[in-house]
């Protein structure tokens, strides 16, 4: 029995007439990372987008276990974290609200520690009264990053997660998803390089 | 008690948002002002019989609170549209906590715009209300009765090109019956001392309690679509 995972079942996305992919099947377990690669355009963020529930596919099924048991849309949304482009924080916030907010609104136990814990592995702490809106796009990655894993979720999805990090950037967030791996969490990245060095699962795209 | 700690913090962020950008209030009072600046010069209280103040004001009244509320109310969701922040809330609770919480601000915008602008409206117009406690009633329902609509079409609208066009094209026919009836309840707000039959204010509660629950039941599958 798997204590969690994810199951695609013969998924396939077309708009109109233009079919992005079809028959895409795949199971995950506890702490393995799914790649997806891809040419521009090939649907990766479209297939993350539906593996997490924002978007429908246009044929086949997403399932999330835990305990064998299926998980509603509700649930999933608890459990999953995402980093993409298209997923913004509050610019008129500061870091430090934005990761307050989302921990009220999640309805978890407020733990100022944690935050400040999270902005210091993330280089962000001496920026955390600051507004986001004056961040360079690559401390909002990051502030990104610390919003998807501020509740330590099970599955964890990461589109280009590296765009925009310069190289420290880079290493502090190879070391959170090999640390979030190591805790059991199922990542699924696109265009990123770690799930190769782990030999994990892939999905190519064309 | 998850879901009131969601609501309370979605409440608490837009409000907060709200303070530092005043984006609604500028768009709201903007309008809200231009209009009352201009129904000061053009109906001035000597040009407009004594018979026919309170039904001119009445209708005067209302058209600027509807159309004010229409000028900024779609921003709560046309703003997490727009900056991307939506699928970030739609991940993080519950539907009913996103939609609670989004029409608690809208509540807390219009009853801040009414302790502005009738005061405002009440000096320019040199106005009489007569029953004072009634006409309250009345901005409460009809305030609230107009949260309820502007909520759950600006869920509907956020994510349509044209959007503004079309928040006031879907929402007036809505508001239609709203706004007839607390016209006629105002009115009688400003000729009648001893109102007997509180008709206009059970009516405009009962559009916006029959409002609330119907958008609280449908945004779920607007937000999840």
């Amino acid at each position: 029995m798997l204590p969690y995972g994810l199951e695609l079942i013969n998924i396939a996305k077309h708009f109109d007439r233009r079919l992005l992919f079809k028959k895409i099947n795949c199971t995950l377990e506890r702490g393995q990372i799914l790649t997806i690669s891809g040419a521009n355009g090939s649907g990766k963020s479209t297939l993350l987008r539906i593996m997490t529930g924002l978007l429908k596919p246009s044929y086949g099924a997403v399932h999330y276990y835990i305990h064998s048991r299926k998980l509603t849309p509700d649930q999933v949304s608890m459990n999953i974290g995402i980093v993409a482009p298209s997923i913004n924080v509050y610019d008129e916030l500061t870091a430090f609200e934005n990761l307050r907010f989302l921990i009220n609104v999640r309805g978890m136990e407020y733990d100022e520690q944690r935050v400040n814990d999270l902005l210091q592995r993330l280089g962000l702490i001496d920026f955390k009264n600051e507004m986001v809106s004056i961040f360079s796009t690559g401390m909002r990655q990051r502030l990104k990053i610390a919003a998807a894993i501020l509740h330590d979720p099970l599955f964890l999805f990461l589109d280009e997660p590296f765009s925009n990090l310069d190289s420290e950037g880079m290493q502090i967030v190879d070391n959170i998803i090999e640390a979030q791996c190591e805790r059991g969490c199922v990542v699924i990245a696109s265009n990123m390089k770690t799930g190769e060095k782990k030999g994990d699962m892939r999905i190519e795209l064309s | 008690m998850s879901s009131l700690k969601a609501l309370v913090a979605i409440w608490r962020k837009d409000m907060k948002s709200e303070m530092r950008t005043r984006y609604a209030i500028n768009a709201i009072l903007l309008f809200a002002f231009t209009t009352l600046i201009v129904i000061s010069y053009s109906i001035s209280p000597y040009r407009v019989s004594l018979n026919d103040r309170p039904f001119i004001y009445a209708s005067l009244i209302w058209i600027v609170l509807v159309f004010s509320a229409l000028s900024g109310l779609a921003r709560s969701f046309v703003k997490e549209s727009e900056s991307f922040t939506e699928d970030q809330l739609r991940i993080s609770t519950s539907p009913e906590a996103i939609f609670l919480g989004k029409l608690l601000f809208n509540v807390t915008v219009i009853f801040v715009l009414e302790l502005l602008i009738v005061p405002v409206f009440i000096l320019i117009t040199r106005l009489h209300v007569v029953h004072p406690v009634y006409f309250i009633l009345l901005l409460l329902s009809g305030g609230a009765g107009l949260c309820m609509v502007t909520t759950i079409m600006a869920a509907m609208i956020a994510r349509a090109r044209v959007k503004s066009v079309l928040f006031s094209a879907i929402s007036f026919p809505l508001l239609f019956p709203l706004i007839i009836t607390v016209i006629k309840g105002t009115e009688k707000s400003f000729r009648i001392m001893r109102i007997t039959h509180w008709n206009e204010f059970l009516m405009s509660t009962a559009y916006a309690i029959l409002l609330g629950v119907l958008a609280y039941f449908l945004f779920p599958l607007i937000w999840r679509d």
